[in-house]
C-alpha cells in the first residue's frame, strides 16, 4: 500500500484525536530528528531539548501542515529553525561570549555508561570522535557539513534555507571540510 | 609547496553538478597535479569519516503522549461506558473500505448487509480499483438505497462519496476517503454523545428515544 503517503494518513489521524497515531508519527522521526540535534549541539541534554521542541512545534503546527511538501522535509526545515534558536540562545547565555568554544561535552556523551555491548560501544566512540571534530566548527559551518552530508542537500537547497548564496554554501562546505581535516589530523597524531 | 588552483579546483569538485567541461578541467587537473589530488583524498577521508555516524538511541521521553492526551481526551475519560460504541461507525467505514479496496461481494438480504470477501490472496489494489465492477457500484447503489429507507442521513453522504471516488478511481484519492471516513466517525461520535447528553439532560428518558438510539447502534452493527 505504498501509495498511501502513511505520513500523512497518520497526521490526519492525530488530528482526529489519535494518539496512537500520533505516537507512531513520533517514533517514526524521533531518531532522525535527535541524531541530527546531537551532531548541531554536540551533547545529549541539548539534543533532547531540541528534540522536544521540534516536536512540540510539530504538534502546535500540525493543522497547517498542507500535503504541498514531504513531511521529512517539514520536519526538518523546524528542527533546522530551532537549532538556530537554540544556539541563539546559548550563545547569549554563555555570558556574551562570541566564540563556538562550548566543545562536546563528552562527560554527557554517551549518555548511559555501564555494560553496554561491545558495537554500542565502538558506536560511540565513532560518534564521540565525529562530535569532537564537529564541536570544532562555528555553528554555521556546522551546520551546512549536516545538511550536506548527513542529509543530502543540495547547496541550492543549503542556499534557499539558509538565505545565504550557492557560492557562499559551497565555500563555506568546503571550508567546514578542510578545517575537519586538520583537526582529524591533529588528533590522530596524538595518542 | 601549493597550487594556486586548489581552492576552486575541489571547491567545484563537491558541487551538486557540473557541466561536462568543467568536470573535465578538474579532472585533468587533479591527475596531473599531485598537490590538489593529495588534499582531495584527505578531504573524501574526512567526509567519509563523517559518514560513519551510527545512529544513537533516545533516550527515554514521553513523546509528548501526555499533552496530547490532555488536549485531545478529556471528554472521553467522562463518558467511559460511551467509547464501547464510537467504533461501530468505524466498522462501517472500514467494512465500505474493504468492498473497494478487495474483490468482494456484497449481498443484500431482509435486514441485514453481509459482505464476503472473495478472492484476494495477490490482490493487486490498485488494479482492483482500477476495474471496480460496474455489478459492485448498482450493489453499492442498493445499499444506499437501504439506507434511504432508513434515513441516515450521515452514511449516505458517505457511501455517495465513496461512489463518487471511485469512479475517478486513482489510488491518490484514498487517503482523503480514509481522512473522510475518520472525520465521518468523528460527526458520528458527536451526534451519539449530544444524543446521549440530551437523553441525560432530560429529566424524563421517554421510551421513545431509547429506542432510537438502541435503533441506531442495532443498525450499525448489522453493517459491521
Ligand atoms: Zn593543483
Amino acid at each position: 500500500m505504498s501509495f498511501i503517503d502513511e505520513d500523512e494518513a497518520l497526521i490526519a489521524a492525530a488530528l482526529n484525536g489519535s494518539a496512537f497515531a500520533w505516537e507512531k508519527l513520533v517514533k517514526r522521526y524521533e531518531s532522525k530528528i535527535y541524531n541530527h540535534g546531537l551532531r548541531l549541539m554536540g551533547n545529549s541534554s541539548d539534543a533532547m531539548d531540541l528534540m522536544q521542541e521540534v516536536f512540540l512545534g510539530v504538534y502546535r503546527n500540525l493543522h497547517r501542515f498542507r500535503g504541498d511538501a514531504k513531511f521529512s522535509s517539514w520536519i526538518f526545515r523546524i528542527a533546522h529553525n530551532k537549532a538556530v534558536d537554540l544556539n541563539r540562545r546559548k550563545r547569549i547565555l554563555a555570558t556574551g561570549g562570541s566564540s563556538d568554544d562550548e566543545g562536546p561535552d563528552l562527560d554527557r556523551y554517551p549518555d548511559e555508561h555501564g555494560d553496554e555491548p561491545e558495537s554500542r560501544m565502538q558506536e560511540q566512540q565513532q560518534n564521540g570522535q565525529i562530535l569532537s571534530m564537529l564541536t570544532q566548527l562555528p555553528f554555521d559551518q556546522r551546520l551546512i557539513v549536516e545538511l550536506k552530508i548527513y542529509q543530502s542537500q543540495t547547496f541550492e537547497e543549503i542556499a534557499e534555507m539558509q538565505d545565504i548564496s550557492v557560492n557562499t554554501a559551497k565555500t563555506r562546505f568546503y571550508t567546514a571540510l578542510r578545517k575537519l581535516k586538520t583537526v582529524s589530523e591533529e588528533t590522530h597524531v596524538l595518542p | 609547496m601549493s597550487c594556486p588552483k586548489t581552492e576552486h579546483i575541489l571547491q567545484e569538485y563537491f558541487a551538486d553538478d557540473l557541466a561536462p567541461l568543467a568536470s573535465e578541467e578538474i579532472e585533468r587537473h587533479l591527475a596531473q597535479c599531485p598537490i590538489c589530488s593529495a588534499e582531495l583524498n584527505a578531504l573524501l577521508q574526512t567526509r567519509d569519516a563523517l559518514a560513519g555516524w551510527q545512529d544513537s538511541q533516545v533516550p527515554h521521553w514521553d513523546r509528548g503522549m501526555e499533552l496530547f492526551r490532555r488536549e485531545h481526551q478529556a471528554p472521553r475519560t467522562e463518558n467511559s461506558w460511551f467509547s464501547s460504541w464510537q467504533w461501530l461507525p468505524t466498522g462501517a467505514s472500514l467494512a465500505m473500505l474493504c468492498v473497494l479496496l478487495l474483490n468482494t461481494s456484497v449481498t443484500v438480504s431482509g435486514s441485514s448487509v453481509s459482505i464476503e470477501f472473495g478472492d484476494s490472496d495477490n490482490a493487486d489494489i490498485s488494479a482492483n480499483l482500477a476495474d471496480f465492477q460496474q455489478q459492485q457500484q448498482q450493489e453499492l447503489q442498493s445499499i444506499i438505497a437501504r439506507f434511504e429507507e432508513r434515513q441516515d442521513n450521515n452514511n449516505i453522504q458517505l457511501l455517495q462519496a465513496v461512489v463518487a471516488q471511485t469512479q475517478q478511481a486513482t489510488a491518490d484519492n484514498l487517503d482523503r476517503i480514509y481522512t473522510y471516513f475518520e472525520e465521518q466517525r468523528q460527526q458520528d461520535m458527536e451526534t451519539m454523545r449530544v444524543s446521549y447528553q440530551q437523553l441525560v439532560d432530560s429529566d424524563y428518558a421517554t421510551i421513545q428515544s431509547l429506542q432510537d438510539l438502541a435503533q441506531f447502534v442495532s443498525f450499525q452493527s448489522n453493517v459491521q
